[in-house]
């Protein structure tokens, strides 16, 4: 039974058949819809990703877009599910993007990305990729492609600490947000110390609620359980703001710091209340790593040029992205000789290696991405505020994420780490 | 409050008199009438809207269901509850257990969420309800923000910030093979439409038989209303509990328009834009809580999608109803009409 | 004894609750409004605290006056809600409802104020003055003066309230305003000029709250409606209306945090509503609060 709507969908692309396809759409602009967190406590990540990509698209379209299209961005706020679902089908149904990239929170990830599913919409998620998403909703897509799973960092994070501060600690304490997201990191960061056969004591777990300012309660509650290794998976602001009571009473002089996320607030973080040796993770990019691209030096000149800060990761990931779709595109347009549809983009985009900002990066079969990871020590500089870095690792995620169908702590506790 | 107890006055005047024309419209604007032609306009608006905007009919629907049920509670016992958004996300978590545990039949669905509804509706009522104005407002709000704590906190069954997932359920027994848009474009909303037209009628029926008077009559003096013989108290918790199970019943159609239940439905500045859309279109008329969740719905889409200031508009929108149109939209048009008669008539 | 600290972490937290909570009590004891507009007040406290403080650092003042320059930035931007109160004053003698619904636009409306002046994004002070009043060792554990300080200053506000409300001649026609509006106008109190002091007073209590807890955090759009959840805690459990038990309220659930999250952190916010919840069961009222139907 035909319904009305797939017999005007038809008759509309035997029309378009007839017009010609690949030449009307050459002078048309490609519409890109991103969904970026625009306000509150995760605004910085949007901002930075939306810059990022607004530097992306110039450069495209200076040099002729993708495939002959010109690029034209259409913005609209990630916000609470409900809302960012409702926003989603704003830019389908009524913006006509061809496809739709953002995304950055957990719960908003996993409630968009059926619903693109099932309106065959390429959705590529900058961020949000949590173990319980994969396993639960959606096992195997065709026109949604995940970021890198978010334990990675605590998983380096983990590594790098038996490498680094191994026999140096026995008691830890864990300070993470409360949801999904930090009980992972925790959780992981625990796991892998058993593991690698560190006994370590857990004198406390703090749990803070997303959004919150006030901490003071959780620095006393540590204060009183005195650990040596403190391990948060803080990342937005409330992460300064523990640092800096935390150092105001004491906390940090003796205690080592794992702080595996915590690179994205690099612009508020200070020697003042980071302890030298400290080890911070900078995601997928970071501004000062080694080996750094022309690309990546060019973007870090412009970018801090332009807005007087540093870029941190959301900016790569955003990136890395809009180059996985030109590649995608581009490849498809190969391919088959036209304009390529949704699906063949999809198929196009998988396996195809681009340059982003922080490295290399790519999309594995099951259409989760592969970059690499970069964390540090961090090392007070004479004279300068804010921090510097020694001994900076990057490790690519092919070996900080488990293969595709693989259950996550199984592979935890059997996977060859590189240490 | 003298335009309900204008309404009230009105009510008496229901006898076999020659009544003046105006008053006659006023009283139709009151009535049911109203929500019939809202209900028709909403069943042809799909032949002449785009498919995305029809999909923004479900929520309308929703809050309007969620909204009949507020309205007893609030225009006709005169209880205000600010922690409402709590049984839409209790209908939505119901629905979300319920799919999960292979229950796809909308009908059952929507009793499960109902019972649901009911159960805890129950519970908080019989304690809220002992207090009013204020007292309850404030009640209530601490209660919704626990439900919120509660399904935040007990990841481990309501899924913490991620929320539970929501399947597609059958209607009528029939699995519908389409997709999402036109699914709840079509089906689903005119389901959900005749759903939402059978609630109406049931509970016109009930507010305009003796309970419903007997409501009417606590909402303006409690103690009169106890020395006549009237059960305030357990009028009351009736009254709170239909709102709760309506309010369910909108949670599971908004749950399924997402595909999601999440803890921010029951946060309360949700229960805040409810009354919003309660008084909007005018707590004292029968049809207005309907025209004011379009309202709110269409005006809140338009907003978003033009200004990063929305919240501000909304906010001053509601500032400037309290102040100047407290009998919202229908509800003033109810009032003015036989003042602008009389002054006509000779 | 490691529970000093634990002790001063919450009596911290619960002097900057008690100074919003008096204010929702006071601004519901003479006007009976319910201010949902109250965690509004406690962000904007914060940005323009923020804001004045980067002024005064620019022009080289000393920033040992940090606490008293917070106080008074409070005290200042309080009185924006001495013009906002023209907008209740229709809505005064009309169904209680209505005001809750008022003040939930103001919510609303205050959010994007925030927005457009101070941008989406938290704000933070300079993370320098925190610490520029040293700290104490109290059983081997640091204490920042400022947090004593804070607690302090909130004694002193609390303290001075009450002498106002009971000896002074302008205590009392609030008071009096508070018992029976209509009477005390016939005896010709302006009870227009009242309820702007209260509401304006009851704003400022909000705002310096903010201001106060600004060094140790940061402001954000949605910290508003975060602190409405804390603040009717203590609310419930003090008793709507009192001042007694705004203080008995904040020290509840300051309190109560500060050993939930050390001994028991998964169920940290839920604990306070057990408390919540316990309290409406069997005492509605709160500790201090008069039944109000």
């Amino acid at each position: 039974m035909i319904n009305r709507r797939q017999f005007s969908q038809a008759a509309l692309g035997v029309a378009g058949f007839a017009i010609g396809a690949p030449a009307f759409a050459q002078n048309q602009p490609l519409r890109l819809g991103l969904l970026a967190i625009r306000s509150g406590v995760g605004a910085f990540l949007g901002e930075d990703s939306i810059r990022a990509v607004q530097w992306g698209v110039q450069r495209l379209n200076a040099a002729g877009g993708i495939a002959g299209r010109k690029v034209e961005l259409v913005i609209q706020e990630e916000s609470t599910p409900k809302d960012t679902i409702e926003r989603f089908r704003h830019l389908v149904l009524r913006e006509k993007v061809d496809a739709v990239h953002g995304l950055i929170s957990t719960g908003v990830t996993l409630a968009v990305a059926p619903v693109a599913e099932e309106e065959r919409v390429l959705l590529q998620c900058w961020d949000g990729t949590t173990q319980n998403g994969v396993q639960e909703s959606m096992p195997k897509t065709r026109f949604v492609f995940r970021s890198t799973d978010n334990e990675c960092e605590a998983v380096m994070g983990a590594l790098l600490t038996v490498k680094h501060m191994k026999g140096k600690f026995a008691t830890i304490a864990g300070i993470n947000p409360d949801y999904s997201y930090g009980r992972n990191c925790w959780e992981t960061f625990k796991a892998l110390l058993t593991r690698y056969g560190i006994e370590a004591k857990v004198v406390s777990e703090q749990w803070v609620k997303v959004g919150t300012t006030d901490l003071t309660t959780n620095v006393a509650a540590l204060g009183a359980a005195k650990p040596d290794l403190i391990f948060t998976s803080m990342f937005l602001s409330d992460l300064p703001i523990f640092l800096r009571q935390a150092s105001a009473a004491g906390l940090l002089t003796n205690t080592k710091l794992v702080a595996p996320t915590g690179g994205g607030q690099i612009n508020e973080l200070r020697n003042a209340f980071v302890p030298e040796g400290s080890l911070l993770g900078h995601n997928t990019f970071f501004h000062a790593q080694p080996g750094a691209s022309e690309l990546h030096k060019a973007f870090v000149a412009d970018y801090r040029d332009r807005y007087k800060v540093l870029p941190t990761s959301s900016a790569d990931r955003a990136y890395f992205n809009l180059m996985a779709y030109k590649a995608g595109v581009e490849k498809a347009v190969g391919a088959t000789g036209r304009w390529p549809k949704v699906d063949e983009i999809a198929e196009a985009i998988v396996g195809v290696e681009v340059e982003s900002l922080g490295g290399r990066g790519r999309y594995r079969d099951d259409k989760i991405a592969e970059q690499f990871f970069y964390q540090g020590l961090v090392r007070h500089q004479a004279g300068s505020a804010s921090l510097d870095f020694a001994d900076t690792t990057a490790i690519f995620s092919d070996k900080l994420q488990k293969p595709a169908g693989a259950d996550y702590w199984n592979w935890i506790k059997s996977a060859n780490f590189p240490i | 409050m003298s335009a309900v107890m204008k309404a009230r006055a009105m009510d008496h005047q229901q006898q076999p008199v020659q009544l003046a024309q105006p008053v006659q419209l006023a009283e139709l604007l009151r009535g049911f009438m109203p929500f019939a032609v809202m209900c028709l306009a909403l069943g042809i608006a799909p032949l002449v809207l785009s498919p995305y905007h029809t999909v923004m009919l479900v929520p309308i629907v929703a809050y309007g269901v969620a909204l009949l049920g507020m309205n007893v509670l609030f225009g006709y016992t005169g209880l205000l509850s600010f922690g409402h958004a709590m049984f839409l996300a209790i209908g939505a978590y119901a629905t979300a257990v319920a799919t999960r545990y292979g229950i796809l039949s909308f009908e059952c669905i929507v009793l499960i969420a109902a019972a649901a509804g009911g159960v805890f509706s129950l519970l908080i009522g019989a304690l809220c309800v002992r207090f009013t104005h204020i007292f309850f407002g404030v009640l209530t709000l601490a209660f919704g923000m626990l439900v919120h704590s509660f399904l935040f906190k007990f990841y481990e069954v309501t899924g913490g910030d991620q929320g539970m997932r929501v399947l597609r359920p059958t209607l009528l027994g029939i699995e519908w093979d389409m997709s999402a848009t036109q699914f709840l474009s079509g089906p689903f909303f005119y389901y959900c439409l005749a759903l939402y037209l059978l609630i109406g009628v049931i509970v016109f029926r009930v507010v305009r038989s003796p309970l419903g008077l007997h409501l009417r009559a606590i909402r303006d003096n409690e103690n009169k209303a106890r020395y006549l013989g009237v059960r305030v108290y357990r009028l009351r918790l009736f009254a709170f509990v239909l709102s709760g199970v309506l309010a369910s019943v909108a949670g599971a159609i908004l749950s399924i328009s997402t595909g999601l239940a999440d803890p921010e439905l029951a946060y309360w500045p949700q229960s805040g834009n409810l009354i919003f859309m309660l008084i909007l279109g005018g707590a004292t008329t029968f049809a207005g809580p309907g025209l004011g969740a379009l309202i709110f719905v269409v005006l809140h889409e338009t907003l978003a999608s033009y200004t990063h200031y929305w919240r501000f508009m909304l906010g001053a929108t509601l500032v400037f109803l309290v102040l100047l149109l407290p009998d919202g939209l229908l509800g003033t048009l109810a009032r003015r009409l036989p003042k602008r008669a009389e002054r006509k008539a000779p | 004894m490691q529970y000093m600290n634990l002790i001063m972490a919450g009596l911290f937290q619960a002097a900057v609750l008690f100074l919003v909570a008096c204010g929702l009590q006071l601004i519901f004891g003479v006007q009976k409004i319910v201010n949902l507009a109250c965690g509004s007040f406690y962000a904007l406290g914060a940005f323009f605290a923020i804001t004045v403080v980067g002024l005064l650092q620019s022009l080289e003042l000393p920033m040992v006056l940090l606490l008293p320059v917070l106080v008074l930035s409070g005290l200042v931007i309080g009185l924006a809600g001495a013009p906002l109160e023209l907008l209740l004053r229709p809505i005064y003698r009309r169904d209680p409802s209505y005001q809750l619904l008022m003040t939930f636009g103001l919510v609303l409306m205050f959010q994007d104020v925030f927005r457009f002046f101070w941008g989406p994004v938290p704000r933070s002070m300079d993370s320098t003055l925190y610490t520029i009043y040293g700290s104490l060792e109290l059983s081997g554990f640091r204490v920042p003066v400022y947090n004593l300080l804070v607690i302090a200053a909130s004694l002193l506000i609390a303290l001075a309230l009450g002498q106002f409300l009971k000896h002074s001649r302008l205590g009392r026609i609030v008071r009096a305003t508070a018992e029976n509006r209509n009477i005390t106008e016939a005896m010709g109190v302006n009870s227009a000029k009242v309820f702007t002091l209260v509401f304006a007073l009851g704003c400022a209590l909000g705002t310096v709250g903010g201001a106060l807890v600004i060094p140790t955090s940061a402001a954000s759009m949605t910290m508003a409606a975060e602190l409405v959840v804390d603040a009717f805690a203590v609310v419930i459990i003090g008793g709507l209306g009192s001042m007694a038990g705004a203080m008995a309220g904040a020290i509840v659930v300051g309190l109560m945090r500060a050993i939930a999250v050390a001994y028991m952190p998964e169920v940290e916010i839920l604990a306070i509503y057990l408390v919540v919840v316990a309290v409406l069961l069997f005492r509605p009222a709160g500790l201090f609060g008069r039944s109000t139907a």
